[in-house]
């Protein structure tokens, strides 16, 4: 039976909103803009041309829930899957983690121990490491994935062959949350304080909601797109054969 | 075994370089380094890491808060007066433990011992106890080596150290090298000057 609190076609946005705060990520990763006013899922879904269960099962993330449904997907979702991506890589690269380091370096001002400069360093590389990830797929892997889309929609020839293939992507797919952990791990328990509290306590809820991003976003991207461009490229092989 | 540093701030020539040579004689005092003012106390504070402080009891009474903040931010570190003149007893209790003018070299050394030692204690029940073995592996690591070179330097396997190495993160909740790199500075298992 389905609850009150489940979300389906009919729940309306602002509700979702309300419970929980971390959807409006979602709507900005799909480019929906606030107020939505009384609309429901299925309302926006038609205005912005998305996939109703897709919506459903990533507003399910979003919302703590962590199964996902089988779902039947097509190529058009594929496109709205890498564009949600993208946008997410957006918000990483432009927003979130350059107000991180933002605030470590003001925190490293405040609090003027040694070990401070030492998180400088660290979250640099580290964005340095996100950085390069996140180009990675940028550059390589969803204009993989827009090809496969391409192909299966007859658009460019069923004959191109493509240097590529998703197998190579889930080696180079490493884990980019392990570090925001030892951050939150520091800063939680060990990193000596100075008059930072106030920073301190931003910097912690910046890095869980970066976290809480990310966590959806790699499920997302493994058991979702990867699999969709897997049933792409299998799609292929069996038209070659 | 943990690095100790100690730091004196003592007007007195006598009482200063003999405390320091006395030191300086013990096993396990790595370094013993002397602050000419109390702002140059404050400096090195900042700079370096310390186990312990040795000042003289009157500038407790002329820097009493700066003092107390000192002690808030660096609250591992034992504050020692110096006594060789009457001060009240109520001062002195302010101090973390007292050595006396008098004091030879024996009594010092035991001294030292206790309070270092209980220092150590705080400080690994704050760690959720990494075992020695672990504070080595983790030193080495923070160094830059890599499991082979950890596993010869210690003449222990490199499945041993990959043991070591996954309960040094869960006890501590962090798993990158960097970051362990940080909090191996942060309880003084390596000085920056290490790294």
């Amino acid at each position: 039976m389905m609850s009150k609190n489940d979300i389906h076609p009919d729940s309306k946005l602002s509700e979702i909103l309300i419970n929980y705060p971390y959807v409006i990520l979602l709507l900005e990763h799909f480019d929906i803009s606030l107020p939505v006013q009384d609309l429901s899922i299925a309302q926006i879904c038609k205005q912005h041309n998305i996939n109703e269960a897709l919506f459903v099962a990533f507003t399910n993330l979003y919302c703590n829930k962590q199964s996902i449904p089988s779902l039947n997907l097509t190529s058009d979702d594929a496109i709205t899957i890498t564009r949600f991506l993208a946008a997410s890589h957006r918000y990483y690269s432009e927003q979130i983690y350059p107000e991180i380091m933002q605030l470590i370096e003001q925190m490293s001002q405040q609090n003027n121990h040694r070990e401070m400069k030492l998180v400088s360093v660290f979250f640099a590389d580290y964005f340095k490491e996100v950085t390069a990830h996140l180009d990675y797929e940028n550059q390589i892997f969803h204009p993989y994935v827009e090809c496969l889309v391409e192909r299966d929609k007859g658009i460019i020839s069923q004959e191109i062959h493509i240097n590529y293939s998703v197998s190579q992507y889930k080696d180079h797919h490493d884990d980019i949350e392990i570090k925001l952990t030892d951050l939150k791990n520091l800063l939680i328990k060990y990193l000596p304080s100075r008059d930072d509290r106030l920073i301190r306590r931003k910097l912690l809820f910046l890095l869980s909601e970066v976290e809480f991003d990310l966590n959806i976003h790699s499920k997302i991207e493994e058991l979702i797109l990867i699999p969709l461009a897997i049933q792409l490229e299998n799609k292929f092989k069996a038209a070659r054969t | 075994m943990k690095q100790t540093h100690i730091l004196i701030l003592e007007d007195a020539p006598i009482v200063r370089e003999g405390l320091k040579s006395l030191l300086d004689s013990m096993r396990n005092v790595h370094s013993v380094s002397i602050a000419g003012t109390f702002e140059e106390l404050m400096h090195m504070l900042e700079c370096k890491s310390f186990q312990m402080v040795l000042i003289g009891p009157h500038y407790l009474l002329i820097y009493q808060s700066q003092i107390q903040q000192l002690r808030s931010q660096h609250n591992s570190i034992k504050w020692i007066g110096v006594q060789y003149s009457l001060f009240s007893e109520d001062l002195l209790n302010k101090f973390d433990g007292v050595v006396d003018v008098f004091d030879d070299q024996e009594i010092l050394s035991a001294k030292l011992n206790k309070w270092l030692e209980a220092a150590s204690d705080e400080d690994s029940q704050n760690r959720e106890s990494l075992s020695k073995r672990e504070e080595d592996v983790l030193r080495l690591l923070a160094l830059g080596k890599s499991n082979k070179e950890i596993a010869d330097e210690l003449t222990i396997s490199i499945n041993t150290v990959i043991t070591h190495r996954k309960n040094i993160s869960q006890k501590t909740g962090i798993k990158s090298v960097s970051g362990l790199t940080i909090y191996a500075v942060v309880q003084n298992l390596i000085s920056l000057d290490n790294y």
